[in-house]
């Protein structure tokens, strides 16, 4: 069977980069192979959002995205969102409300949450609780990501 | 995922070329966001997919055409039809559909033309197109054909479409008048595939109700009109009588299937009382 790996070329978190990979391959595994973990694979069937990634600046589940599909895109994972040294909003947010407990859904979440700020920069709880309706938090921080996101919101 | 080799055509006619009519285990994908759920549990073991992303740009447009029907290519995003201006002005049903069906990241990447061809009966889309009367264009090697979108199904994830034909747009009529409205039961989460879909379409024509088309889906194998829960409806005042009449109908004439979102008995109840309320809701535009 013909499953030769291909070399694809890509922005990865502002830095060009390119590798081989074959086309069985999801997004997810891709990012392993550059040390990022920020995303990762829980269900496995876009349903969570542990796995978000944001490719061309749109929000995937990078479980559900074949990794070859990036080459000649831009992709940007939770890792650089405090490229500059500092958290962003979102993600400052996040530690002042208390939105997290264990952590493991974190990414996914904050990935999210500046998605839905750049589209509701005011959101409501119903924009809220719609747009982050993929993300599932198996700690139960649900109360507190709502508020963290509208914290972000005034900042 | 096992290994299996992947092209990436630049145009629709050298898609369907890569196509192979007898080959199974060669197949299109345009989101991927389905097919990969198959692939990732062993359902489907493809040698080779035809991703259908590099082609033309003119088949991911959702356009007005002259007398107000939409014409919505078959590569564009749900997340584009959610957001079209034209979708939200005159389709406000297919707009609110997509407000539950699955989540912001697969909507971002899943395309129309793969939701349909999928043939799986939970499905969202489907359901909603097929009760707005909507045709799909087909493209094969030697011809393309049109069909209504209800006929494309014929059972459980199958269609009647050839292994190396694509569909590559849809087209809905203008509402024209006619009201509509699409539920859908879930038993775990909202946005979780359904126990059941109830599509309906009328027009109200001397406070009766004209032209019914009812459309059931995720209970039954396969996308379903219900002809007799429509002729209960036909010429009906919409009535609590009449609404129970056509529940009743179409709980009875529906063959509805037993699955991880419920047991037949229980799918067949919450059609007769959801069909109730996708009228009611029809006629009074109210959002749940």
């Amino acid at each position: 069977m013909m499953t030769t790996a291909r070399t694809i070329a890509f922005t990865l978190n502002g830095q060009q980069v390119s590798t081989m990979i074959e086309p069985h391959r999801n997004l997810v595994e891709l990012l392993q192979r550059f040390d990022l973990f920020g995303s990762r694979e829980s269900c496995g069937q876009g349903l969570c959002g542990c796995c978000t990634v944001l490719v061309d600046d749109v929000a995937v589940s990078g479980c559900l995205y074949f990794a070859v599909w990036v080459d000649g895109k831009s992709v940007t994972t939770v890792e650089h969102l405090d490229a500059d040294g500092t958290l962003s909003p979102v993600q400052q947010a996040f530690i002042e409300a208390g939105a997290f407990q264990c952590g493991y859904c974190t990414p996914g979440f904050i990935l999210m949450s500046h998605q839905l700020l750049k589209e509701h920069p005011n959101p409501s709880d119903d924009d809220i609780r719609h747009y982050l309706s993929g993300n599932l938090c198996r700690c139960g921080a649900y109360p507190e990501i709502i508020e963290a996101v509208k914290l972000a919101a005034k900042r | 995922m096992i290994p299996f080799d992947m092209v990436e055509p630049a145009s629709l006619q050298e898609a369907v070329s890569l196509l192979d009519p007898q080959e199974p285990t060669i197949r299109p994908v345009a989101g991927g966001t389905a097919l990969m759920l198959m692939m990732k549990s062993g359902v489907f073991q493809p040698t080779r997919l035809v991703c259908l992303h590099r082609i033309e740009p003119e088949h991911a447009r959702i356009t007005l055409v002259a007398d107000g029907a939409l014409r919505i290519g078959a590569m564009a995003t749900l997340r584009q039809v959610e957001k079209d201006a034209d979708v939200a002005a005159r389709l406000p049903v297919l707009k609110r559909a997509m407000r539950t069906l699955s989540n912001v990241r697969v909507r971002n990447v899943a395309r129309v033309g793969g939701a349909l061809a999928h043939g799986d009966p939970h499905m969202d889309l489907p359901p909603v197109l097929a009760a707005l009367g909507a045709r799909v264009a087909i493209a094969g090697p030697k011809q393309s054909r049109e069909m209504p979108l209800e006929d494309l199904y014929a059972g459980y994830y199958e269609t009647v479409l050839e292994k190396n034909e694509l569909i590559t747009a849809v087209m809905v009529p203008a509402l024209d008048g006619r009201k509509a409205a699409y539920m859908k039961v879930t038993s775990r989460t909202a946005d979780d595939w359904p126990s059941l879909g109830v599509a309906v379409s009328f027009a109200m024509k001397n406070g009766t109700i004209s032209d019914p088309v009812v459309v059931v889906s995720a209970a039954t194998a396969k996308v379903t009109r219900m002809k007799t829960a429509e002729a209960a409806l036909n010429n009906a005042a919409p009535d609590d009588a009449s609404l129970r009449r056509a529940g009743d109908a179409a709980a009875e004439e529906a063959e509805v299937l037993s699955d991880a979102h419920g047991s037949a008995p229980y799918k067949r109840e919450l059609l007769r009382v959801y069909l109730r309320r996708a009228v009611r809701q029809a006629l009074d535009g109210s959002a749940e």
